[in-house]
């Protein structure tokens, strides 16, 4: 930008005119000269090599506790498209829709699993991040104000939203997220002997974020929920509408339902963990899952083969660190006992 | 002379067929002639490059030619039309912000201009039509119009001058404004019209002129001595009728005039480079993507699966279309890494980086209580690339006041000093004399100060009082000779002035004398002496003569010379400029014979110059050489020890002046452009004889220099600058005719070779000097350097109008503040009051300048690659979707909020070293040659950088997620998350690259950096803790607190960022470590050679201890 600087500044110039000379010489002070007062950077090799020293030695501290904390994780997972077999056989063709079909799988669980418990479905090869996927849904209609998603209907005539079949219904919950709602259910069973099977106890609430269940997830205000969702139709793949999600518990029902709201939030990749339920440490199992003989009685609804995918049930233990990974500890494991080896480098540098 | 260089000019050009016929007074000359209309451009002077009805479409136009611009165009459109991940908005907002401030920037500068040209086009001027006087607009004078110029007005056109009011037919010009000297020249009217005083009489001529076509060759056509140029002022002539014979663009001034095209500086061309890679990676990247995801797609059940469907008109839309828009889509995706951001940080940093300069009270200079002025911020980082200086001589290097230093009589020498301090030691003269001269010999020289000149006299209007008393002001074409009557007159005898052929002079006893001027043999440059033959009262006469020594010595039948030419040699060596006076008795039966001889030479119609140099030949003989005289062209302060800085910098500084080639030359040895020990080579007139076969000739000693140069020189040139010290110094002297020769000598390809040679000569030398250049051809040989390999960047610095082409012409241009008006400060770049202030100016500022926008420069393309990297990775997880990684708030304010203003604030203040340090280390200043922090290596080693830190944000996340849960209760992250922890590790570890590479940390970095890293948790913090109205998808909602709720996202956070750090922390300490422990290993091994001097006297455990610390 090409211009005429005038270095007076207005100040200057509210000066008389018997001072007009001095006017123009620039301002002596330290930003306009350049001269600010600064700190410049001194690094003295003991410094330096002291403070890798203690950077490494921090980082190997944490690395090892990330580790031990990790290794004393119990984590079971079990997958589950094989086993059942002829379930995904028949979930391959969407005709056999209302054929429902169970299947069971035992397995043994050699060490008790101490502390809280927490059952997770697994998915392989599902894309919850593609880009239309991610954009079919509507927050106001799940906050409840737009249940006929006015505000969406002008752009997305994306499948999901509208219901083709009966001239155009809305949908509710609308969007391509909602209708691929993980539906199958999965109970865990305890064979404390052969002949005795008891359902493990589980708690289906407390699994998403706070924020979810109490701000971004609301229902319509109404009487009651069914009444609330009436002039919607039910997403095309649900086999029951959305106010019938959990009759037994109104707070876990209609967009309040937490196995919803944790669909909901999209994961980043294409194979993921969500939360399905939490051990209820009640009975027998109030110091965890006690090891012995488990069955889970699943029904098979959600077809992961014609995508190529599979599915799996992750039973694990958690920690202050969260899950188990053993990623975090060996970086900084790595990262701390580098360190020292750079350390030895230098001073040999030197 | 004047007439010869006109008649060579006729002949020689043969290209340039074709003259005009001009009518005056556009009379036809008979009846019976049919006036044949010619068809001339008129008088409108047009500098302004827009009128109102082109400027929206030419500017926008010219906006788009610049390559960002027409890219973010694009990118705008693209995002308009087909349906992409993120809105226009991001990318339409800045591009309009960028375009409108620009357009409104461009509209005011060219109203400026217009205002300028409407100013010269409609100011008044007087026309003679129909014998009478008309008051007429500027722009409408027409070739052929006789034109009416008054005392002190400029001439509206290029003019022949018919008559003046003067009986002689003489007028006065000053061409300051076309070739920077101000003194006055005299014109002379075409003599078969000096009596048509009145416009009624110049309405009756009837006349044709033959002239020329327009050409702008401003040194060849000063010459016609009736010829006044547009531009020019009038002065001490009360009016002259002129015809006009060029007008408006055609005139020499408008022809000499080059228009003030941008500048781009070297930094910008290598962002344009930086741009088009970058451009490159966007493409390939948005093609890979693509064609992944067709390939990927290529199974039916990654293309639809079942969970989602593609709408009906998803399916029907052809294929090719589709992946053209999906390429688009990916374009728009990554645009971010060509950031419109950049553009606006780089003017924000180069518009507010230039107030350093004009603030700097370093520049400020007491005389003309100024500092120094910016008028252009483009080019602040070309102050630190400039490898060819370009100095015009007169008022740049030296102060353009000549004064009397000293002089000689008869080998006595006589220093001038001021007469109060002089008072007790003499009484009849301020005068020291270190040993004294004859009293008359002394007077006789004085007298002849007092009369061998051409100075014209002008009383300052006191109307009343005798002119003796009134202040004297003395006007010449040579500010020697005025230099030289006030040094005569400060020994007490001063120059009164003519009255009617009589000169008068005051004597140190305040006496009248008188002498009758009979004749002066004016100056020129081949005698290279002038002068006059005088009758004193006594009926004397007199020849008194001056001129260089050389010219002189040979002339003169002294025996004495020997001293006066030592003294003449040793004045030469201090850089002054020398003149020796002598003096000739005549008789008057000679008298008779040398006037009837220099009558009839005047009188003649041919070849009148080599008759009236024979007849002056004859008489300048046998004289009687009284002594000489030193003038100095005052140096400017600090010239000397700027220009040695320079050197020492590793810059070539080339003098190009209009000077002569003496002066030029001692003033450059005075400068100490050349030393003592640099051989000259020369390529003058005088080196090439006037001679049929002067190519040849010009060709042999080209030959014969080259082979010199290259016999001492090493043959790779990047030596060369450390080479300069150790080798022999080479200067060369080239003047105008010389030069014009070399450029355009013949049509075959010997001119090419001739060029190429004398380019090679021109890189060898330490030191040019081009002496007699017109400003036409001081741009010349700019434009020649600057297309030199390489290309090269040249400063021009001048402070002259005389100057302002080349000014114009090279890629920095900076004008003096000085006393030949303010044209080149107003053409400039830069201005600054002195010389001096260039070495600041480039060593210190333009250093840093470049520095810091080249580390800008480098930063943003390093942390838009960062930014962008991830988003590319992520799409070989989302099955190639063009799912943005972050969210679009992120995307925009990424470059806008979170990482600018850190590097703005570093651009604007680091001095990675102290800017005392760069102003008194000239050295340092080649570190950054060659454009050295944009070149591959350091682009390379930046996009390696970033490559390795994008990787490791994504995949250092990616693993992280690989995990059941991040936190303890088991709630499990989405995608937004993940990008949100990709973002804040890469906000963090930009930000904390730049404080890393800060070396001058002030308040304001500690500010800006730390608070745009807290302003981001803040905004993180804010965004996500509200449910936003107007979106409608509320991704961001309580995902940031979510995320630092878990401890392992804090520490995967913190080893990121480290990691990330990792190789420039180390880079850094290495570096530091290594200069420490050179630095101690020498001062281990000085003090280990001053220990073993003397005897150890200190206890063994100390040293010990001593020495393991300096292990560590």
């Amino acid at each position: 930008m090409s211009q005429k600087y005038n270095p007076i500044t207005w100040r200057t110039k509210m000066k008389k005119t018997s001072q007009i000379c001095q006017s123009k010489l620039p301002d002596n002070t330290a930003l306009k000269q350049q001269q600010l007062p600064a700190y410049r950077l001194q690094l003295s090799a003991t410094g330096v090599l002291s403070g890798f020293f203690a950077t490494g030695a921090f980082c190997l501290g944490v690395g090892i506790i990330l580790i031990l904390s990790a290794k004393s994780i119990k984590e079971i997972e079990i997958k589950y498209t094989k086993i059942c077999a002829n379930c995904a056989e028949l979930r391959e063709d969407a005709i056999n829709f209302d054929k429902e079909c169970t299947c069971s799988i035992p397995f043994y669980l050699s060490e008790t699993m101490q502390g809280n418990v927490y059952l997770y479905y697994k998915l392989y090869g599902f894309y919850q991040n593609l880009y239309r996927y991610i954009l079919s849904r509507s927050n106001s209609q799940l906050v409840g104000t737009d249940l006929k998603v006015r505000l969406y209907l002008i752009w997305y005539n994306t499948p999901f939203f509208k219901d083709q079949s009966h001239n155009g219904t809305p949908i509710a919950p609308c969007g391509a997220i909602a209708n691929s709602i993980f539906n199958d259910t999965i109970i865990l069973s305890y064979n404390l002997n052969s002949s005795i099977h008891m359902e493990v106890p589980m708690l289906r609430s407390g699994i998403t974020w706070w924020t979810d269940k109490y701000v971004k997830f609301r229902n319509p205000s109404a009487i009651n929920l069914s009444s609330a969702f009436t002039g919607t139709a039910k997403p095309p793949y649900w086999s029951k509408p959305v106010y019938e999600l959990d009759l037994e518990d109104t707070e876990n029902n209609g967009f309040l339902n937490d196995d919803f709201i944790v669909w909901m939030r999209t994961a980043a990749f294409p194979t993921f963990k969500k939360l399905y339920r939490r051990l209820n440490r009640v009975q027998y199992f109030i110091e965890g899952l006690p090891a012995g003989n488990y069955s889970f009685n699943i029904t098979y609804n959600f077809p992961v083969t014609r995508f190529k995918g599979e599915k799996s049930v992750v039973l694990s233990t958690l920690t202050w660190s969260g899950g188990s990974s053993l990623f975090l500890g060996l970086a900084y494991t790595v990262t701390g006992s580098s360190l020292p080896g750079r350390n030895y480098r230098l001073s040999n540098n030197c | 002379m004047f007439r010869r260089s006109f008649n060579r000019f006729c002949a020689g050009e043969e290209k340039r067929v074709g003259t005009r016929t001009v009518f005056v007074g556009n009379h036809p000359v008979s009846e019976t002639e049919a006036y044949i209309a010619q068809r001339f451009c008129d008088n409108r002077i047009v500098s302004s490059k827009y009128t109102l009805w082109n400027f929206l479409p030419k500017n926008l136009f010219e906006q788009f030619r610049r390559i960002a611009n027409f890219y973010f165009l694009i990118i705008f459109l693209v995002q308009v039309t087909v349906d992409t991940p993120t809105s226009p908005v991001t990318s339409g907002l800045p591009l309009f912000f960028v375009i409108t401030v620009t357009a409104i920037k461009q509209g005011y500068e060219d109203w400026l201009r217009h205002r300028a040209d409407n100013e010269v086009n409609k100011s008044t001027v007087y026309i003679i039509e129909n014998a009478k006087r008309v008051r007429k607009e500027s722009e409408k004078i027409k070739v052929g119009d006789v034109v009416e110029v008054q005392a002190d007005e400029t001439f509206p056109c290029d003019l022949i001058l018919l008559s003046s009011c003067t009986s002689d037919g003489t007028c006065y010009v000053t061409t300051a404004s076309l070739d920077g000297e101000s003194n006055c020249k005299t014109h002379y009217a075409v003599r078969d019209t000096i009596a048509l005083c009145t416009a009624e009489s110049i309405d009756t001529l009837r006349a044709a002129i033959e002239c020329e076509q327009p050409q702008p060759d401003l040194y060849k056509s000063l010459g016609p001595e009736n010829l006044l140029l547009k531009g020019a002022t009038l002065k001490n002539t009360k009016k002259i009728y002129g015809v006009a014979v060029y007008t408006g663009m055609e005139t020499k001034m408008a022809l000499n005039y080059q228009g003030k095209s941008q500048k781009r500086s070297a930094v910008e061309k290598s962002i344009n480079a930086f741009l088009i890679v970058y451009l490159f990676i966007l493409l390939a990247k948005a093609a890979v993507c693509t064609t992944l995801k067709y390939v990927w797609q290529s199974t039916p059940y990654n293309d639809e699966p079942w969970y989602n469907q593609k709408t009906q008109k998803e399916r029907e839309t052809l294929k090719v279309l589709k992946m053209f828009t999906d390429f688009l889509s990916f374009m728009v995706l990554f645009n971010f890494i060509i950031p419109v951001s950049m553009y606006v940080t780089v003017e924000m940093q180069k518009f507010l980086g230039s107030f350093f300069i004009s603030w700097d009270k370093d520049f400020y200079d007491e005389e003309i209580n100024e500092g120094a002025l910016v008028n252009t911020s483009d080019l602040n980082e070309e102050l630190g690339q400039v490898d060819y200086i370009f100095t015009d001589k007169t008022g740049t290097l030296t102060e353009n006041s000549m004064e009397f230093i000293e002089c000689c009589i008869d080998g006595h020498k006589y220093k001038g000093v001021a007469p109060e301090t002089d008072g007790l030691s003499q009484t009849d003269g301020p005068l020291t004399y270190f040993d004294k001269a004859d009293k008359n010999r002394e007077e006789l020289f004085l007298r002849a100060l007092c009369l061998c000149h051409t100075v014209e006299v002008k009383t300052s209007d006191a109307v009343d009082g005798p002119p003796e008393s009134a202040e004297l002001t003395y006007m010449s074409s040579s500010p020697d000779e005025i230099a030289l009557v006030k040094g005569a007159k400060k020994y007490g005898f001063t120059f009164v002035g003519i009255r009617n052929g009589h000169m008068r002079v005051e004597n140190q006893r305040k006496e009248i004398e008188v002498y009758e001027l009979l004749h002066t043999l004016n100056f020129d440059s081949v005698r290279r002496r002038m002068s006059v033959i005088v009758k004193t009262q006594a009926g004397d006469i007199l020849l008194f003569c001056k001129g260089a020594d050389s010219a002189v010595f040979p002339r003169v039948q002294n025996h004495e010379i020997e001293l006066t030419k030592a003294h003449v040699e040793r004045n030469a060596m201090d850089g002054y400029r020398t003149l020796c006076v002598a003096f000739k008795e005549i008789s008057p039966d000679d008298y008779e014979r040398i006037n009837r001889q220099l009558i009839e030479a005047k009188m003649a119609l041919q070849d009148r110059e080599e008759k009236m140099e024979k007849v002056f030949d004859d008489i300048e003989t046998n004289m009687n050489l009284i002594g000489a005289t030193a003038v100095e062209d005052k140096l400017q302060d600090q010239a000397a020890e700027t220009i040695e800085a320079l050197h020492a910098a590793g810059l070539k500084v080339w003098v190009l002046t209009g000077d002569k080639m003496e002066t030029a030359k001692s003033t450059c040895y005075a400068c100490r452009l050349f030393q003592t020990s640099t051989e000259l080579l020369e390529l003058t007139t005088k080196t090439i004889e006037e001679s049929e076969r002067k190519e040849d000739r010009l060709h042999e000693l080209l030959i014969e220099y080259r082979k010199k140069l290259l016999h001492d020189f090493p043959k790779s040139t990047r030596s060369l600058k450390k080479a300069w010290t150790e080798h022999q110094e080479y200067g060369l002297i080239i003047d105008g005719s010389t030069l014009s020769l070399i450029l355009n000598s013949s049509q075959d390809s010997s001119s090419n070779n001739y060029k190429s040679i004398f380019l090679q000569i021109c890189m060898k030398c330490t030191a040019v000097l081009c002496c007699r250049m017109a400003p036409l051809q001081k741009a010349q040989i700019v434009r020649m350097v600057k297309n030199l390999k390489g290309s090269p960047i040249t400063l021009s610095i001048g402070d002259g109008a005389n100057d302002v082409s080349m000014i114009l012409e090279s890629h920095v241009g900076i004008g003096i503040k000085g006393k030949e008006g303010r044209q080149a400060a107003r053409n400039s770049d830069y201005a600054v009051p002195k010389f001096k202030h260039l070495k600041k100016l480039l060593l210190a500022h333009g250093h840093l300048y470049y520095v810091r926008i080249a580390h800008l420069v480098q930063y943003f393309f390093y942390k838009n690659l960062c930014f962008i990297l991830p988003q590319f990775l992520y799409q070989f997880f989302c099955g190639f979707s063009q799912q943005p990684l972050y969210d679009a708030a992120y995307l925009t304010m990424y470059n806008i909020c979170f990482t600018s203003l850190p590097i703005l604030a570093y651009s604007l203040l680091e001095q990675h070293i102290n800017i005392d340090t760069l102003a008194s280390d000239p050295r340092l200043y080649m570190k950054i040659s060659d454009n050295a922090m944009l070149q591959l290596g350091p682009f390379l080693y930046w996009t390696f950088l970033a490559a390795f830190e994008g990787t490791v944000f994504f995949f250092g996340t990616y693993f992280l997620f690989q995990t059941s849960s991040l936190e303890e209760n088991a709630k499990v992250y989405g995608n937004w998350t993940f990008g949100t922890i990709v973002f804040t590790v890469l906000v963090f570890t930009v930000t904390l690259k730049l404080a890393l590479d800060t070396r001058f940390w002030t308040w304001i970095n500690h500010f800006v950096i730390w608070g745009s890293l807290a302003f981001y948790v803040f905004f993180s913090f804010f965004w996500g803790g509200i449910i936003w109205p107007f979106l409608k998808q509320q991704r961001m909602y309580f995902v940031f607190a979510q995320m630092l709720s878990s401890v392992s996202t804090w520490l995967a956070i913190v080893l990121l960022i480290f990691i990330s750090l990792f190789p420039e922390i180390l880079l850094i300490v290495l570096k530091n470590v290594r200069r420490r422990s050179a630095r101690r290993n020498l001062s281990c091994k000085r003090a280990s050679d001053s220990l073993s001097a003397r005897p150890s006297v200190r206890p063994l455990l100390l040293r010990t201890f001593s020495d393991e610390s300096n292990i560590l």
